[in-house]
């Protein structure tokens, strides 16, 4: 794929008969991050969450036409794992070949949707360990290996995406964080582990995402399709204990524009579980409904305020409930999820407080995560916060994190 | 009778018509109301041709000595002159901002609409923005500073005609309208009669104290529109001060309305960002 790429990128450049000053950029940072327990975790035999140096490197290339080609990758030397790995975030082909169309090709982060850190229409994955962690906001989002065709046909755009090979969303997984484990109906012990099975590399498990969007006014509005798979493993195989990420197919629309002096949201997704469309099969996750709200407003200079209220109902929750092994840890039909976003810029906006806090009162779950952060001079800066989880029972999002607090520290050189 | 009537009312109608008709031209010529020459600088320092493009440097000092330095390039469209504009910024520096992009839907009579794209995780995030005061990219510029502040919102008042060095200015007053709404109580303007362009400005506090001052510190003469290339403002209570250079500044490039839009921050377009 890298190879096709540059090979094509090449021959695109020596085809042009009079190649203009095509700019290569270099840039990217130096990185270093330690995070450690707040508390001793039984299940955890290690204290340090985060211990890692990284090296990003980003290259640009411009071609002829307003085509470019764009190269993220990261170097890191893990001390938590103890390996050094080499992360390819981004490497993609952007093409213009007719005014009303971009391509581009490659590994890419997808980003789409209204929500602050809550998804429903986005599909593409995330690495939620990362953020439990503390690593810096980019780290949320994986590369999808992907094309994405935009359309600009006029009074409205269409974005349509194929992703032909499938990648999961990053989950506690026992190295830094502790998880649940469903079929021994507890927090996972030390060294234990889940085996996840991905669905083939075939033509007809290509991902297929659609996003139809157009502004009316200062309003935006969008309606969303998507036709893959779960990007968390919402399906057991008990035959030969793996989790599996189920066929589901997601139908959305979303909305977002200016109220009350702030700006308010409104997102919603039915959630098509194609693989137990009845809800009798308690292995898999039933289809629901979901909701997000969200407004945010700047109460006064350098100070915002983002709220949102996340609710997701389970549908064919009385088969889901008759279905259910006696034992089993029984999901409520409504979730409802809080979330607040405190921000205040400070010293010409280069020191940041900020304060993310989530609450789950159906689950009884959540966390809360203070940060500061500082831009030493315009290229080191400093950030260091706390995660804290909490939650009732193991089983939860929140909850099977409760001993695994942690706090961190970030020193970034960009160059 | 009716015949009559409508003599008088003709006459009537002919001496409004000449009477606006020459206050009207007396404005225009010699402007003498404070309103009509805040409203020509206004048009002069924002609404400058159909649009524009400029590479703007900004240095942001502060009193101990340090200095950071941010550089984007701008580009504006006007919807209608001396009303609507829309506005798109590409960062270049500092490094954790680069490529950045930012737009800007800018209405005089309410709030603008606005959204900065996030090129690390592609996210295009909507600005709430109900602070007009608030500080552009940490500078001492404030938002309003950079796309103007609607001369409407103010009672200006011409306190003399001076000399300002070397040109004829009008001194104005301008005090907000709506007490409430801004952090400053007043500001007074020197304003070139000539060309209408701004060559100074302090800002005074609710309590009467200066805040900041605003300098034109070189204007030049660009496809025939006085363009301010090199502007200081100084917060004179902290000492912290930011000089702003517009470069390769260009005016009626044809820019389509369509460029100002989601699909320019996602993939800002090479007329727009180089």
């Amino acid at each position: 794929m890298k190879y096709f790429l540059a090979s094509a990128f090449l021959a695109a450049l020596s085809l042009h008969p009079c190649p203009p000053a095509l700019a290569l950029s270099v840039h990217g940072f130096l990185e270093g991050v330690a995070g450690a327990r707040l508390t001793d975790n039984p299940a955890q035999p290690k204290d340090a969450t985060l211990g890692e140096g990284r090296l990003q490197v980003e290259l640009s290339q411009e071609g002829p036409a307003d085509s470019r080609l764009f190269f993220k990758a990261d170097l890191i030397g893990d001390g938590v794992e103890e390996r050094g790995d080499a992360d390819l975030r981004e490497l993609y082909l952007d093409l213009s070949p007719v005014q009303i169309l971009d391509i581009r090709v490659g590994r890419q982060i997808l980003t789409w949707g209204t929500g602050d850190l809550i998804f429903i229409n986005d599909l593409f994955p995330k690495d939620f360990v990362s953020f439990f962690v503390g690593r810096s906001l980019e780290y949320l989002k994986v590369g999808s290996d992907a094309v994405k065709f935009s359309l600009y046909p006029g009074p409205f755009s269409l974005d349509l995406v194929a992703v032909p090979h499938f990648t999961p969303s990053e989950i506690p997984k026992g190295e830094r964080l502790s998880f649940f484990n469903p079929f021994a109906n507890r927090i996972a012990a030390p060294g234990e582990s889940l085996s996840m099975r991905k669905p083939a590399a075939t033509p007809e498990n290509t991902e297929l995402a659609l996003r139809l969007y157009r502004t009316f006014g200062s309003y935006e509005g969008a309606l969303y399709g998507f036709r893959g798979f779960f990007k968390e493993p919402a399906g057991m195989d008990p035959a030969d204990g793996t989790l599996f990420y189920p066929k589901l197919s997601v139908y959305g629309a979303s909305m977002r524009g200016p109220f009350l002096q702030g700006v308010a949201s409104f997102e919603s997704g039915y959630y098509d579980s194609r693989e137990d469309r009845p809800g009798t099969n308690p292995l898999i996750e039933n289809a629901s409904l979901r909701y997000l709200l969200g407004y945010e407003r700047e109460l006064w200079t350098d100070f915002s305020v983002r709220a949102q209220y996340y609710l997701e109902q389970m549908l064919e929750y009385g088969v889901y409930k008759v279905s259910l092994p006696p034992g089993s840890p029984e999901k409520k039909e409504y979730r409802h999820l809080l979330f607040l976003r405190l921000t205040q810029l400070l010293r010409y906006q280069t020191v940041e407080l900020s304060l993310i806090g989530f609450y789950s009162p159906s689950d009884e779950d959540g966390m809360v995560n203070p940060q500061i952060s500082c831009k030493i001079t315009d290229w080191l800066s400093v950030a260091s916060g706390a995660n804290v989880f909490f939650g009732k029972r193991d089983f939860t999002q929140f909850g099977q994190l409760d001993k695994d607090d942690n706090l961190y520290l970030r020193l970034r050189a960009n160059y | 009778m009716a015949k009559k009537r409508a003599v008088w009312l003709m006459t009537g109608f002919s001496l409004f018509l000449l009477v606006s008709g020459l206050s009207l031209r007396a404005s225009a010529g010699t402007p003498g109301g404070a309103e009509e020459i805040m409203r020509r600088s206004y048009l002069v320092q924002f609404y400058s041709g159909k649009d524009m493009r400029s590479k703007v440097t900004m240095r942001l000092l502060s009193k101990e000595g340090g200095e950071r330095v941010r550089v984007l390039i701008m580009a504006r469209r006007n919807v209608k002159t001396g009303g609507d504009q829309k506005y798109f910024i590409v960062f270049l520096q500092p490094a954790d901002v680069r490529d950045m992009t930012f737009l800007v839907w800018k209405y005089p009579q309410r709030d603008s609409d606005r959204w900065l794209y996030i090129p690390a995780i592609k996210l295009v995030k909507r600005i709430a923005a109900d602070d007009k005061r608030s500080s552009f990219v940490g500078s001492d510029f404030s938002y309003e500073d950079v796309s103007g502040r609607t001369p409407e919102e103010d009672n200006h008042t011409l306190l003399r005609e001076e000399k300002y060095e070397g040109k004829e200015v009008f001194v104005v007053k301008s005090v907000p309208k709506d007490e409430k709404s801004d952090d400053f109580g007043y500001k007074v303007s020197w304003i070139d009669k000539g060309n209408f362009v701004l060559w100074k400005e302090e800002y005074y506090d609710k309590r009467g104290s200066l805040s900041r001052v605003f300098t034109a510190d070189e204007v030049k003469s660009i496809q025939g529109f006085p363009t301010t290339v090199k502007r200081t403002m100084k917060n004179v209570q902290t000492g912290h001060w930011t000089e702003a250079t517009f470069g390769e500044v260009k005016y009626n490039l044809g820019f389509a309305d369509s460029l100002f839009s989601e699909r320019s921050l996602r993939n800002p377009p090479g007329e727009l960002a180089r």
